[in-house]
């Protein structure tokens, strides 16, 4: 399975895929600059840099941007073996096609937890900074990294539905309107802040990254994240289950 | 195992419309085996089904002598295929290409990148994006790939494809060459009935989907040989004078006084004179035979090969 992994992420090797990267890392890296700017408390008097926000923020430039990037990716990875005719060869190898979407899906999470991770790199960088001069609370940062890396794993959630649509697209084109469908839905429910956006299956990462809002009017724990996850779930089970049988019985005519 | 390939009665059904019918092919180990029929006649539809790409309506498939359905992966370590057009990660250099491939088919040896590209004389081409090769250097490195893992089956769907003459006579040369130095077997697609005519040792002729005939070369040469049609008054003297005289023992009796001579084409007059002097009649003496093309035209009705 590594091998195939393996070879999925050397097919990156000279593409588009790090601007595309990048161009989901960058705004997360720009809103959480919103922290620098000089602000005062209600005492008159003026206010650090609040580490919970910067995460925040970033954490909601992610997942806003994140459904129509990660589908764009993940399009990217699934019909460019129709779009440049190299599926009769992947088809033809000693190896089920399951496995071969296994390694699809597998290099998608890569590439989202590449784009997360990079998304954090101000937010880090200021923590770090901030270390010098007093220090950083810790139940702040491990909060932050534990929203990052359960936006993540709750973003995958839909990747299948975006394979799917590129492996019977045989392009790009479905996939990616769906995920400007989904980010517009995803921004909409955000700038809300509403508990029950999250039933939303791409909106889901939402839920951790609400938990770390402030002042907002709506507080404690979300009652929509069990009706959110089972959604979800239901989401990512159904569209890898369509995508296992399309995959293993799809018949290759020509190449494309 | 007799057989490295054998299919019988494969068929192919795409809603009320019979692409492939009922193909029956068998194919021996250092066979080159020539797959011809005019564009459109159900040879790729064949091919993919063999390597699995589809799904047969009817009939079965036979890989190394173990049916193809339910193994699949097993099968497919010892083949190596070109189906249609040899496609290649456009943004990636030959090298990292099949890098791809020897990973995929869970090779060790990393030097047999080298020794394929060599093979099909691309190696200084290695380091160069796929995108900037030409389709004959595209078709060579598919060869390079499907090379790479020492396939014991080789399926070539109309390899020599945008190749010019010179290519595709080095390409010819290089299949020849595998099959002495490492016993590879080939099963070549192609419409062009000189390549296979220059290279195959078995033809199968498939047209509007089905078989048509499957034979091997010299059933095929003593089919298109050319020959002396002679009708005389006595035969079996006629026979004893091409033994005696003429010297020659390639002639057949044909019965009621015909004789068909393969030998001595261009010397009829000295035939009809050695006849004379015998004693034989001479009622009719005509040249016959089909060319290859005359007898494929003949067998599928008439349609054009190159």
């Amino acid at each position: 399975m590594f091998n195939v992994l393996l070879t999925e992420i050397i097919k990156l090797k000279n593409t588009k895929m790090h601007w595309l990267v990048l161009l989901g890392a960058i705004p997360a890296n720009l809103v959480t600059w919103y922290a620098f700017l000089p602000r005062v408390t209600p005492e008159g008097t003026r206010a650090g840099i609040d580490l919970q926000e910067m995460f925040y923020r970033q954490g909601m430039a992610i997942t806003i941007l994140g459904p129509f990037m990660f589908a764009l990716m993940t399009s990217y990875v699934v019909s460019r073996e129709y779009q440049e005719r190299t599926i009769n060869q992947l088809f033809s190898y000693p190896i089920s096609r399951t496995k071969i979407l296994f390694a699809k899906l597998a290099a998608v999470v890569v590439l989202i937890v590449i784009t997360s991770f990079l998304s954090c790199i101000t937010v880090t960088a200021t923590s770090v900074i901030m270390s010098f001069t007093k220090p950083v609370e810790m139940g702040v940062l491990w909060t932050g990294i534990r929203m990052n890396m359960l936006a993540g794993l709750l973003a995958f959630g839909t990747i299948p539905v975006s394979a799917a649509l590129s492996m019977v697209g045989k392009n790009v084109i479905p996939s990616a309107v769906l995920g400007a469908f989904a980010t517009i839905v995803t921004l909409i429910g955000e700038m809300g802040h509403g508990m029950r956006s999250i039933l939303f299956p791409w909106a889901m990462p939402y839920w951790p990254v609400r938990e770390l809002a402030q002042g907002l009017a709506e507080s404690g724990p979300n009652p929509y994240a069990v009706p959110g996850m089972t959604i979800l779930a239901a989401t990512f089970i159904v569209s890898l289950v369509f995508c296992i049988v399309y995959y293993e019985k799809a018949e290759i005519h020509s190449g494309s | 195992m007799s057989y490295i390939l054998r299919t019988s009665r494969l068929t192919k059904r795409y809603g009320g419309k019979t692409v492939v019918s009922d193909v029956n092919m068998t194919i021996k180990p250092g066979d080159i085996y020539g797959f011809l029929g005019q564009n459109g006649a159900g040879k790729t539809t064949t091919l993919r089904m063999i390597m699995g790409l589809i799904h047969p309506t009817a009939g079965e498939i036979e890989l190394f002598g173990t049916p193809l359905h339910g193994n699949k992966i097993k099968a497919m370590e010892r083949v190596g295929a070109i189906i249609e057009y040899p496609g290649f990660y456009l943004n990636l250099n030959a090298a990292d290409n099949l890098e791809i491939h020897r990973r995929l088919m869970g090779m060790g040896n990393r030097e047999s990148i080298d020794d394929a590209l060599t093979a099909v004389g691309l190696l200084d081409a290695k380091h160069q994006k796929v995108k900037q090769y030409s389709l004959g250097m595209k078709q060579r490195l598919g060869i390079a790939r499907a090379l790479l893992h020492h396939p014991e089956l080789l399926i070539l769907d109309e390899p020599t494809n945008g190749l010019d003459p010179a290519g595709m006579k080095e390409m010819r040369q290089l299949f020849r060459e595998l099959v002495r130095k490492r016993g590879i077997t080939f099963l070549i697609s192609s419409h062009l009935l000189s390549e296979i005519e220059q290279l195959s040792n078995k033809i199968g002729i498939i047209h509007k989907g089905s078989m048509l005939e499957e034979i091997d070369y010299e059933s095929l040469q003593k089919k298109t040989r050319h020959y002396l049609d002679i009708r005389v008054t006595d035969e079996k003297k006629a026979a004893f004078i091409l033994e005696q005289k003429l010297g020659t023992t390639d002639y057949v009796v044909a019965g009621s006084g015909g004789l068909r001579l393969y030998e001595h084409l261009d010397e009829p007059d000295r035939v009809s004179l050695l006849l004379a002097e015998g004693g034989v009649g001479i009622r009719e003496m005509v040249l016959s035979g089909d060319s290859l093309e005359e007898y494929f035209l003949k067998l599928t009705g008439g349609g054009k090969f190159v």
